[in-house]
């Protein structure tokens, strides 16, 4: 292995930062766009399927069985799975990464639901509330703190596991990290992985406090 | 909208049947398979053993003395959001720096910055919710705390915290196949291989190969959760009292 | 203490006809051909052992549980032809965990029926503020959420929801269950100090006799399977229970009970052998002698003083003898059952009716003893 001294290959050479500004900023964006798309679709199918899973009670186990079998799937895995069938490109990573996020957002969903104390319903519908606005304006506000958690949760992970689907192509900031480990040049690996981890964290931070905006009533018991 | 066409596989050399089929694939000295799953397996109980060391006692221990309950928090967000793909990206010009080598050290910390979350958070918890009842009444009867530690709180607590070594092991299986990026081979290198050298045989083979290990990772450690357990200990799982309207 | 009584003319505002309900699933009905009238403007306790039906009947008339047979009206309207929705809207319906909504604030709490059915903000706001002072609690509460708040408070809160758009019709289950006694007893007095001002036809489920006996105008007792066994005010309940089951059920204190039903000022007035302090030893001998008792009371410019027991009168003035007080003080508004307490526990067996200090008369276990009907006539 290459021994290096720090002079001649430190961890950072700011001047190839400023020179690739572009490059850096364009696997910014797509690491962004990558995270982003995989939890808003994400998001659209956990809903779905948790409807189901709360109206029937009997598709609870399917969907639990399916969701997490697909997240027990190693990303390495299931990229490669993929790729024969569907390419090396954006559409296989975020199939993939759409369905590693299934498991957390339906299972929280569905549990901030079920959170709903037995008496709010039994008041909202005591009163006349009909099933959809019951629905829409009392289970809903109170299982999103569930549902929020959940969100985050999924964001974080995906934005780990886009810097894996670098291996695809497609990493956004990890293939500045498998660039710089290839050619032993620690700075893209540096600049990505720092990246990676400030907007995991960030992510992380924004949308707790967007949570912490929507639900200004559970400002006691927070779940973190 | 994304376009859900496939394409057919495109196997190359030979087909995933005889690859399997094939026993050098398993025996060869280099690139078997066997040789991998040893390899993968080694530094899996290595991270594993690492990181119960660290998060079992120190989060039965902080428990036990009701300290360290937000930390386990904090612990479990930050490493949440730490890309392991990152954290062992960052610690390669370290570990040469130290004259450790490229392999396996980094990717060792980062898997099992990876496990100690679950771990620790997990044994936090069984440790501070068990039964409170049983720990005081232990106490009242005379238990020093070193035995309410052992004898109650962690025996209550057991099935939760074997619940978190699984959570973990199965996401360190999960993640190992990193390694084959970083200098290493294990079970990841086929992927890796199948992908470098447009081979479909290999990608596939190897992706399976890496989920079966996962998959089976996870049902065999809750198959000896389930034996290792006392018979009266029951897995501690907060459920929400449902309440049922009868007839009245 | 219940409220007043109505005449057969009053208008029915709740009416069960044959009412049945199985359960499925269940070998037994919980709820057989019951058939219930509940006027305007009354209150009506269900009440019976574990298994009788009555949160089963309650949760009937707001249409929570589909009765399998049998007809429900409310205000004259059959309920199974109406929107479940619209019927509920016009009940008010409060529940022993409340039940509040924990992300809307109190005040959105309380107005979301009104805001249901369309009212227009200024409305709602004035009769959130009305609604406030109505139950008792304080303005600035209503900017709170309902986790803020005490357990009582909270009912409060409920019971002002369930007011909101001014139902004719309240349904409680049980609403009292869930705080603690002292609590307790202040809602039920604000609660019958708020039906005196409101007067709204009430149905409350209770296992409590005594809050039954205390809060309602009539009791449906209810045995297992939903069977009326009686449907009775409080005092003809106790007494004249209509069956074993209902004597059992009301226990063998019953009439006791019904001593908190009536109030000492009911009694005809009684002098008892009380005088003056100026009067003589031969009159207060006398006074002795007419009621048959070795003691007499003395007062003095209308303010009672004491008794003095016959072995202290020496022929000296009378009121320089030993007294002893009265035991406690009763007042005209007093139950008979506190009156009770005071004879059972003091050596005359005679309370003494105070209205401001003022002498008002004596109460005498005979008294008592004719007013709930049981006394023996001696020849």
């Amino acid at each position: 292995m290459t021994t290096l001294s720090s002079s001649r290959n430190p961890l950072v050479r700011w001047d190839w930062v400023t020179n690739e500004w572009d490059q850096i900023q364009e696997a910014l964006l797509q690491h962004l766009q990558l995270t982003l798309l995989s939890v808003f679709y994400g998001t659209i199918i956990s809903a779905f399927l948790a409807a189901i899973a709360l109206r029937f009670h009997w598709a609870m186990t399917p969907v639990t069985a399916t969701t997490g079998f697909l997240y027990t799937i190693p990303s390495v895995a299931l990229f490669g799975l993929l790729v024969p069938y569907t390419g090396l490109n954006a559409r296989t990573a975020i199939i993939a990464l759409t369905s590693y996020t299934l498991l957390i957002i339906v299972t929280n969903t569905v549990a901030g639901f079920r959170s709903v104390p037995a008496s709010v319903l039994e008041a909202a519908n005591g009163m006349g509330l009909s099933p959809r606005r019951r629905v829409l304006t009392v289970e809903l506000p109170l299982a999103l703190p569930y549902i929020i958690t959940g969100i985050r949760i999924a964001t974080v992970t995906t934005v780990g596991l886009v810097t894996i689907a670098a291996i695809i192509g497609q990493g956004g900031l990890g293939r500045l990290i498998l660039d710089g480990l290839q050619r032993t040049f620690w700075t893209p690996m540096v600049v990505g992985a720092v990246l990676s981890v400030i907007m995991a964290l960030a992510l992380d931070l924004l949308i707790y406090g967007a949570g912490v905006v929507a639900t200004p009533w559970a400002r006691r018991a927070r779940v973190r | 909208m994304i376009d859900l066409r496939l394409q057919s596989a495109v196997p190359r050399d030979i087909g995933l049947w005889e690859w399997f089929s094939d026993p050098e694939t398993w025996t060869d000295p280099d690139t078997g398979i066997l040789v991998s799953l040893v390899d993968t397996i080694t530094l899996c109980l290595a991270v594993m053993a690492i990181s119960v060391l660290i998060a079992v006692p120190l989060g039965a221990g902080l428990a036990h003395l009701r300290k360290g309950e937000l930390t386990a928090t904090w612990v479990v967000n930050i490493g949440r959001a730490l890309p392991t793909f990152a954290v062992a990206g960052l610690l390669v010009p370290i570990a040469l720096r130290q004259g450790w080598g490229f392999e396996p050290w980094p990717i060792l910390i980062a898997l099992v910055l990876l496990a100690l979350p679950p771990i620790y958070l997990n044994t936090h918890t069984a440790v501070r919710q068990s039964n409170t009842g049983a720990v005081e009444a232990a106490r009242a009867m005379g238990f020093s705390e070193r035995d309410v530690l052992f004898r109650v709180e962690l025996a209550l607590g057991a099935g939760l915290i074997l619940a978190g070594i699984r959570i973990a092991a199965v996401q360190v299986v999960a993640t190992e196949p990193l390694r084959a990026y970083f200098g290493g081979d294990g079970l990841g290198r086929y992927v890796r291989d199948g992908l470098g050298q447009n081979n479909d045989t290999l990608l596939i083979g190897g992706a399976i190969l890496v989920a079966g290990l996962a998959v089976s990772t996870g049902l065999l450690l809750s198959l000896l959760e389930r034996v290792a357990l006392p018979s009266g200990v029951r897995r501690l799982r907060v459920s929400r009292p449902r309440q049922t309207r009868g007839a009245q | 203490m219940s409220g007043h009584q109505n005449s057969g003319a009053t208008p029915v505002a709740i009416r069960l006809v044959a009412v049945d309900k199985v359960f499925p699933g269940a070998s037994e009905p919980a709820v057989r051909g019951l058939s219930l009238d509940v006027r305007r403007g009354e209150t009506v306790a269900l009440i019976g052992p574990s298994g009788c039906g009555k949160t089963t009947t309650l949760r009937m008339i707001n249409a929570l549980i589909q009765p399998s047979a049998g007809r429900i009206e409310v205000e004259g309207v059959d309920i199974a032809s109406e929107s479940v929705a619209e019927l509920r809207r016009g009940i008010g319906y409060v529940i022993q965990q409340v039940g509040l909504f924990p992300h809307r604030t109190i005040a959105q709490n309380i107005g979301t029926v009104p805001k249901m059915i369309g009212w227009d903000k200024q409305r709602i706001r004035e009769r959130i503020d009305e609604l406030v002072d109505l139950v008792g609690l304080e303005r600035d509460m209503l900017r709170r959420y309902p986790d803020e708040l005490s357990g009582g408070q909270q009912q409060r809160v409920g019971v002002a929801r369930a007011l909101a758009a001014d139902p004719p019709v309240l349904l409680m289950d049980e609403p009292f269950g869930a705080v603690d006694p002292l609590v307790r007893s202040r809602l039920q007095d604000e609660l019958i100090a708020l039906q005196e001002r409101v007067n709204k036809t009430i149905v409350l489920v209770t296992h409590d006799l005594d809050e039954a006996i205390k809060l309602a105008d009539r009791i449906a007792l209810l045995n297992v399977g939903g069977i009326l066994e009686q449907y009775d005010s409080p005092d003809d309940l106790l007494r004249a229970p209509a069956s074993d089951f209902v004597e059992r059920f009301v226990g063998g204190d019953r009439s006791l009970r019904r001593l908190t039903l009536a109030r000492v000022d009911e009694l005809p007035f009684a002098q008892g052998p009380v005088v003056e302090y100026s009067a003589s030893a031969r009159e207060a001998q006398d006074a002795m002698e007419r009621s048959g008792t070795d003691w007499f009371g003395l007062t003095r410019d209308g303010r009672f003083l004491g008794w003095v027991r016959r072995e202290q009168v020496n022929g000296g003035p009378i009121d320089e003898l030993p007294r002893q007080p009265a035991a406690a003080q009763i007042l005209p508004g007093s139950t008979l059952r506190e009156a009770m307490e005071v004879i059972v526990t003091s050596s005359t067996e005679t309370a003494v009716i105070d209205d401001d200090g003022r002498f008002g008369g004596v109460v005498t276990l005979e008294q008592i003893r004719e007013r709930l009907g049981t006394a023996v006539r001696t020849a």
